[in-house]
């Protein structure tokens, strides 16, 4: 079993890859993690990661340079029906569109725009950046035997915009940042997060690790 | 083997398409209802009904017309089109639909057809369209690079009822069956089989009773049906004969 992270130029790719392969190593049968720009390894991968940190066009830009990568992609998780987990800008990039400066088209498997975050408290800054507890919407397998709630542990986000879905049952968690933040997305074979779960320690390797052991 | 008479409804009216193509429909019954009494009357033992305005929405569109037939009709009915999540598969099994056939959803969300068919056992098929053996989803509009056995062969030893497989090319067009492709199909899974798609006449039924099809389960009859091509009884008595001497 292969596990291909997609290297686009996104920042948090190494870190995103040393967690995967952390949560891999845990396992019983332990997962290969291949960092990859070529769409054929995608295409075959038994799982796929997009990670990505930074402006949603600049990330979508960067993918496109990738030729075929996004075709290989769509055509492994929609119709191959392979699990897949966006992180952060690669959870954003799931939506119809991106409205973060520019209106960019998104991939469309998560109806939805991805709109500026307004916490209604002056004192919230934007970017949110921090660590801040998840309740659950919808339960997924991905989400079982994880600590959420206002006593759970915490997930680390920054970001100043998130996925606005449109249809409630898209959404899994959510968190409170002066009012409601997408924190967790998931449809069909697809799961993203907004917060960095490379970044959130164990929470996030458990979280990691569910996927990891998700077989849809 | 059993023969399913097709009624597809398109804005609450029973239509036939070419290739799926929307933009081909003949309307052939305004009242959906009164066909489905005369496949009834013919005697006709099990009703395969689609929703194309439901395939493209992405939920059910028909509902009206498809509640209906199940209060004017005995006869079990197996309806697809828009079925896409587990409420909608619980809602319709508990209208009376007697199972569900989930097409695009079986691609997309493969967990789904496993979850439901392990919920009601018996009462859950998979519809696989496909297009030079690759299949087609949302109301066919988009193609796959997927196979029809790749996709079959997810769901062996879960509990699906069926494998509706149509050949979209010949679908509608009364070409006959594609029963090469279909055969090949049903023999390489253990899960039953019913063909789909270009059922033109008394010689497709006879093919289907043939030994070399004996894997099949049954065969949906559209167009055919509905223009006179195929004598429902003569059809039904081939059945009952083939039946009698097994």
């Amino acid at each position: 079993m292969s596990v291909a992270i997609i290297d686009y130029g996104s920042g948090n790719l190494h870190s995103a890859a040393k967690a995967f392969e952390r949560a891999s190593r845990s396992m019983d049968a332990p997962e290969k993690i291949v960092v990859t720009r070529d769409p054929e390894v995608v295409f075959r991968a038994d799982r796929i990661v997009l990670p990505g940190v930074g402006a949603f066009a600049d990330c979508r830009s960067g993918l496109d340079a990738l030729d075929g990568m996004v075709e290989a992609m769509t055509e492994a998780v929609r119709n191959k029906a392979r699990p897949f987990f966006g992180i952060c800008v690669g959870m954003q990039l799931m939506a119809t569109r991106g409205k973060e400066h520019v209106t960019t088209d998104g991939f469309n498997w998560i109806a939805g725009d991805v709109e500026k975050i307004s916490p209604r408290e002056e004192n919230l800054k934007i970017p949110h950046m921090g660590w801040n507890t998840l309740d659950m919407i919808r339960e997924h397998p991905v989400l079982e035997r994880l600590a959420l709630g206002p006593k759970g542990r915490h997930a680390y986000f920054v970001h100043s915009y998130h996925l606005n879905a449109t249809n409630e049952a898209d959404v899994l968690a959510r968190a409170d940042y002066g009012g409601p933040v997408t924190a967790i997305v998931g449809k069909d074979t697809a799961i993203g997060t907004q917060f960095h779960p490379e970044k959130s320690q164990r929470f996030g390797l458990a979280l990691i690790s569910n996927f990891l052991k998700w077989k849809p | 083997m059993i023969l399913f008479p097709a009624i597809d409804l398109k804005n609450g009216q029973c239509v036939r398409l070419e290739q799926g193509d929307m933009a081909r429909a003949t309307v052939f019954n305004l009242d959906p209802v009164a066909q489905a009494r005369a496949f009834a009357a013919q005697g006709f033992e099990y009703l395969h009904v689609v929703d194309l305005d439901g395939a493209f929405a992405g939920k059910p569109m028909n509902a009206h017309a498809v509640e209906a037939m199940l209060k004017a009709i005995a006869m079990p009915v197996q309806l697809g089109g828009g079925i896409r999540d587990l409420d909608t598969v619980e809602a319709w099994l508990a209208k009376g639909i007697a199972r569900v056939i989930i097409g695009t959803a079986a691609v997309r969300d493969p967990g789904l057809v496993k979850g439901a068919a392990r919920k009601f056992a018996g009462r859950v098929a998979v519809g696989l369209d496909a297009r030079d053996g690759k299949v087609a989803v949302e109301g066919w509009a988009e193609t796959s690079q997927v196979t029809a056995l790749e996709i079959a062969q997810r769901f062996e030893d879960v509990g699906v009822a069926a494998i509706i497989f149509t050949d979209i090319a010949r679908d509608g067009l009364l070409k006959g069956l594609n029963l090469d492709a279909t055969i090949e199909l049903a023999e390489r899974i253990s899960i039953p089989v019913i063909a789909s798609g270009g059922l033109a006449s008394i010689d497709d039924v006879k093919a289907l009773l043939a030994p070399r099809a004996q894997k099949l389960a049954g065969a949906i009859a559209g167009r055919a049906l509905y223009d006179g091509r195929l004598d429902s009884s003569a059809a039904l008595a081939l059945i009952r004969n083939a039946r009698a001497a097994a």
